[in-house]
């Protein structure tokens, strides 16, 4: 069944464009235009499943394919993250990483279908000298052909589980998450305090209540969840599903059964919802593109018209072009404002970072040695670790946060300035509504804080890089927190008999005071590795979106550059055409005009409401 | 062995009677003295929703506990034996009881409260008739990580108050699986003094255990394995003594069948197979049935809300194969297998056999605290004295501290050694059989030469040079163990 293209229209106009780009050899804009295209194409959308263990998380994934991929059991638990994506053929892959060096560069080995289960469960992979950090797993399926990547995540909150941090992370990489609770109970606060910091990291969360075919009272347990979650202010809807009747439909081809497992509601929502969002915002953007392109290569034929049209005040046209030239080779240059911008903030952002993790850890760092103060570490060492592991992710994640928002808001100030240069040399080359065709020049659609949703919303920028898996990383498997074997040798009993009352309760203190030290040193050990990792982690980070933004408004500069260079040459040329050449040139010039209106007409028609009529 | 420690805590209490006579604390001394009277007290705690009052029903066998969807215990609730029905509510403020009201709605005891906030209420005491109360006193308590405001903290409060014991004896911990704060109210009542064992009065239950595997027919199987896994665990090891897996719905209704559903569940099995299975794959096909089907759709709900997918599945599979003709072999065998008769004897051998140390204990320790805040009087210094006597002298005492020395982790030795040792301190039960890891029709020949065998084998241990002190203490007490054991043949 041929469903019509929805981005059919967007893909015509992108090819148009392109196919102008190289007819007026400007190989500058296609690759833009060609990046684009590519996004419209393979619109990546990371759905990520997140909620406590044995939830039926993996059930839940396996049932939306229809595929038996993540392992699912009645005991043990998932343990890495499980990466879904479209492929046209099936694959499966580990992302490893040598034990012997875990802050090493991971790998990516093919693997067996078959294998999943053991690389993605507790059990851990085959080879122990290979970490385990991720799988990832490509089969055709139509759901995900429409670039969906679902993520099937660590529950957390179970004995050996992954910290919260752990799914959070992947939630600052992903454009939506499900957070799955099943219908046996209401949710409970540690639920609640997991779903408030999963909407913080994310904004598009929905509410997924998987088992209802278990539980004959799930609908009681679903109001009684919303009125949870109307009361916390949390209110969305809650989607109620059976992984188990899902998988019967299918075997069945049973239409009704389908319904009753409540997972159309859930795909609708996806499709719908997810994946309609981001081809909009692909939509907006792939217009603005075509817009700034038509814009600009209108500026060097318009410059060339008005010197054949009017030879008498070619040299104030072309005086005006030399200084839009003047302008767009300042704005390529060291000095311009928004290069200059961006290097001191991000000289700042790095220290102010960097303070921000420092304080945060000398924070938790006094608390664990008053907390360590007040009881025997011998005894309760087991439950203060996990405290620490937990405590630390939150202040990793609170960093990661603070670095986020303090990304965007460098890029947004760095768009301004080079957005108000850009401006004028646009001005300059007499392009109608410059002010309307620069909002989008300086910004790509990636790193545009405004077309997401929300500000908090982590940058794209940063995919990829202080991702989740990292964090998992880092905060998994910390090889030093074991407890020293000096905390566990307490004094035996009936050693009174020896020692005599006095003498053993000196000793006892003496002891006590010996691992509440040791204690407290393999605290400041694990802070100062925690520190200097996640240190090092943001440095990079920053670094890599120095990088990329310089490169991203290099060559919108150098774009510019081109187009004033352009436009100056033409005129120039027109300026000296022969008179008997000139009547005919200038239809030429017309043609190509309207040929270029025309397609920027038909960029404006992709989303009509979303760009103000020119002038 | 322990009506003498009975005996001699008894006298213990008689002289901190008269010689704390008017001083402030002292009618701690009849509560202690009721508690060493009165049956063990068990408290049955856990996260929301994990099946306490579900659970407290079938170990009662009789529904008493109100339950529901939502959650439904918000005050801790004491349910003991006596000669007549009633309700006493105490308040938090400290001001005297109040006889309450109450009906019964489907067996469950609904209490009037009067209009009074569940938080202003300390606890709930129903005192009820009942066989299964004869030998233990359940204490239904909240759950915790609740969203409800002021009611988790009650558990925490009860399990671990500020000033006190906790009144419990004994605590049944109920878990899903086990979430990292499950671990929390268990460390709450897990206290760290040698003088108080633990973690062996302590067991964990998962309770809803037929819905780990989905009401799956081998549900059951696949929860052992998880329990035995956890029981494995060294984090809770040191909480409880043993992980145990319940399917508590289903022990509760097994325990309280009636004729009426008997006869439903007979109508049902005559549906053919493959009919009911399609109908079985979920609650709301089972009560949208096809008209035709057995029973009205509320009828099906009912008995769905009594049994669970997993307890239906189980009964058709038992009426099809015709492995029960009655209402009293149903209610047998979904007791089997509900997991209930296991906890029952676990109970029994880990506590109702070790009530009077477990009992003894907190009345000790309140004449302790008593003699600690009254240094000045006379009796103070020679009653601690016969408290620490007892406490020496009563080998039991050494041994569940020894059991909790090893479960914590201070005790460093070979695995096999560890459990070896475990099973003979009783972990798994006082009965000679049960601490030589016999079965329990191994001949007194038998018993006495393994008993002999593992004397000589402790004491190997216990002097062994690489030994280290605590485990040369720890085989010691082993051999007193198998003393008393040998000396008990005659």
């Amino acid at each position: 069944m041929a469903k019509p293209d929805p981005n059919g229209d967007v893909r015509a106009v992108l090819d148009l464009a392109m196919k102008a780009a190289s007819a007026y050899e400007r190989p500058d804009f296609a690759h833009r235009l060609n990046t684009m295209l590519a996004r419209v194409n393979r619109p990546d959308v990371q759905v990520v499943a997140i909620g406590e263990f044995k939830q039926g998380k993996s059930s839940l994934v396996n049932a939306l394919v229809n595929v038996n991929i993540c392992p699912v059991d009645d005991d043990i638990a998932t343990a890495v993250h499980t990466i879904v994506r479209y492929g046209d053929e099936r694959r499966a892959f580990a992302l490893v990483k040598p034990a012997s060096d875990p802050d090493g560069d991971g790998q990516r080995v093919a693997i067996d279908f078959d294998q999943i289960r053991q690389y993605a469960t507790e059990l851990g992979g085959t080879d122990p000298s290979l970490l385990v950090k991720g799988v990832e797993i490509e089969i055709p399926r139509k759901l995900l052909g429409d670039g969906v990547i679902l993520v099937d995540t660590p529950g957390v909150g179970g004995l050996g589980s992954a910290h919260a941090a752990a799914g959070l992370g992947a939630l600052s990489i992903a454009d939506a998450a499900m957070f799955i609770s099943d219908a046996s109970q209401e949710y409970t606060r540690a639920e609640m305090d997991y779903l408030a910091q999963a909407i913080e990291m994310c904004p598009s969360v929905v509410c997924v209540m998987t088992k209802t075919d278990l539980y004959p009272r799930w609908r009681d347990v679903l109001e009684i969840n919303q009125g949870h979650l109307a009361r916390l202010g949390m209110s969305r809807p809650i989607i109620p599903v059976s992984s188990l009747l899902r998988v019967e439909a299918i075997r069945r081809k049973d239409k009704e059964i389908n319904k009753q497992s409540g997972f159309p509601s859930l795909v609708q929502y996806i499709t719908n919802d997810i994946v309609a969002a981001n081809a909009q915002r692909n939509r907006l953007n792939a217009q603005r593109d075509v817009i700034s392109v038509c814009d600009q290569l209108s500026g060097q034929f318009e410059a060339q018209r008005k010197a054949l049209d009017d030879p008498e005040a070619s040299a104030a046209l072309v005086s005006g072009l030399e200084q839009a030239k003047a302008r767009a080779e300042s704005l390529r240059s060291q000095v311009a404002k928004w290069n200059v911008t961006l290097n001191d903030g991000i000289a700042d952002l790095t220290s102010d970072v960097d303070f921000d993790l420092r304080g945060r850890i000398r924070g938790l760092l006094a608390e664990a040695d008053k907390a360590i103060e007040g009881f025997d570490p011998a005894d309760s060492w087991d439950e203060f670790e996990p405290w620490l592991e937990n405590a630390m992710s939150q202040a990793v994640v609170a960093n990661y946060r603070y670095l986020t928002e303090r990304t965007s808001e460098l890029s947004r100030e760095v768009d301004e300035h080079f957005g108000s240069d850009g401006q004028d040399i646009l001005a300059d080359l007499e392009i109608h509504n410059a002010a309307q065709a620069m909002s989008r020049v300086g910004v790509d659609p990636s790193i545009d804080a405004e077309a997401m949703e929300s500000g908090s919303r982590g940058l794209s920028a940063l995919r990829g890089s202080y991702s989740g898996f990292l964090m998992v990383g880092i905060l998994g498997g910390l090889p030093f927190v074991a407890v020293p074997a000096l905390l566990v040798t307490g004094l035996g009993l009936g050693a009174g008999a020896l020692l005599g009352r006095k003498g053993v309760k000196d000793e006892k203190e003496r002891a006590l005071t010996r691992r509440r030290s040791e204690a407290k040193s393999t605290v400041r050990r694990y802070c100062d590795e925690v520190s200097f990792q996640i240190g090092k982690d943001s440095r990079d980070t920053l670094r890599r979106i120095q990088r990329q933004l310089r490169d991203h408004y290099g060559s919108l500069a150098d774009e510019l550059n081109r187009s004033s260079t352009d436009a100056l040459k033409s005129a120039t040329e027109a300026a000296n055409v022969a008179k008997a050449d000139r009547s005919k040139k200038l239809r030429d010039v017309t043609a190509e005009l309207e040929r270029i209106k025309g397609l920027r007409d038909r960029a404006v028609k992709l989303a009509p409401s979303a760009v103000p009529p020119a002038p | 062995m322990s009506d003498q420690l009975i005996e001699r805590t008894r006298r213990l209490l008689d002289q901190a009677d008269v010689a704390f006579a008017g001083v402030p604390g002292s009618e701690a001394l009849g509560a202690a003295r009721a508690r060493l009277e009165g049956p063990l007290r068990v408290a049955i705690a856990g996260k929301v929703k994990a099946g306490k009052s579900t659970l407290l029903n079938a170990l009662v066998g009789e529904r008493l506990a109100p339950t529901d969807t939502g959650e439904c215990t918000k005050i801790v609730t004491w349910y003991h034996d006596g000669h007549t029905y009633q309700v006493m509510l105490y308040p938090r403020d400290g001001s005297s009881p109040v006889q309450l009201r109450f009906h019964r709605d489907d067996g469950a005891i609904e209490v009037d409260l009067e209009g009074r906030d569940p938080v202003s209420v300390d606890r709930l005491d129903i005192t009820w008739p009942s066989g299964g109360l004869r030998k233990l006193t359940l204490v239904d308590t909240p759950g915790v990580d609740t969203l409800s405001e002021g009611v988790g903290e009650r558990a925490f409060d009860f399990l671990d108050p500020k000033d006190t014991e906790t009144p419990a004896d004994a605590v049944l911990y109920l878990m899903k699986h086990i979430h990292s704060s499950d671990l929390g109210l268990l460390e709450a009542f897990h206290d760290e003094s040698v003088s108080q064992p633990n973690p062996v009065n302590a067991i964990a239950v998962l309770s809803r255990a037929d819905e780990i595997g989905g009401g799956r027919i081998d549900s059951m199987a696949s929860a052992q394995r998880i329990a035995n896994r956890y029981g494995r665990d060294s984090r809770l090891r040191r909480l409880v003594q043993v992980v145990l897996p319940v399917a508590g719905l289903l022990a509760e209704t097994a325990e309280t069948l009636t004729e009426r559903e008997f006869g439903w569940l007979v109508e049902l099995a005559a549906v053919p197979r493959k009919e009911m299975d399609t109908y079985l794959l979920s609650a709301d096909g089972f009560i949208q049935a096809r008209p035709e089907t057995p029973l009205t759709s509320l009828e099906r709900e009912q008995l769905l809300d009594r049994f669970g997918i997993f307890g239906i599945r189980q009964s058709m599979a038992l009426l099809r194969a015709k492995r029960v003709r009655s209402s009293v072999e149903l209610a047998r065998e979904l007791t089997k297998r509900s997991g209930l008769i296991e906890l029952q004897t676990i109970l029994t051998t880990l506590f109702v056999d070790r009530a009077a140390v477990l009992k003894t204990r907190s009345a000790l320790l309140t004449v302790e605290r008593l003699c600690e805040e009254n240094p000045t009087n006379p009796a103070s210094a020679e009653l601690l004295l016969d408290i620490e006597q007892v406490m020496a002298g009563a080998h039991p005492f050494n041994e569940l501290a020894m059991m909790a020395a090893i479960r914590t982790g201070r005790i460093v030795a070979k695995e096999d050694d560890l459990l070896d040792l475990e099973q003979t301190l009783g972990s798994a039960g006082v009965a000679p059989w049960q601490r030589l890891g016999l079965t329990a029709d191994a001949s007194e020949e038998q018993l006495r030469t393994t008993a002999y065998e593992s004397i000589g084998r402790w004491q190997r241990l216990a002097e062994s040079p690489l030994a280290s002190h605590d485990l040369s203490q720890a085989a010691r007490v082993a051999i007193r163990s198998l003393e008393e054991v040998v000396a008990g043949f005659g």
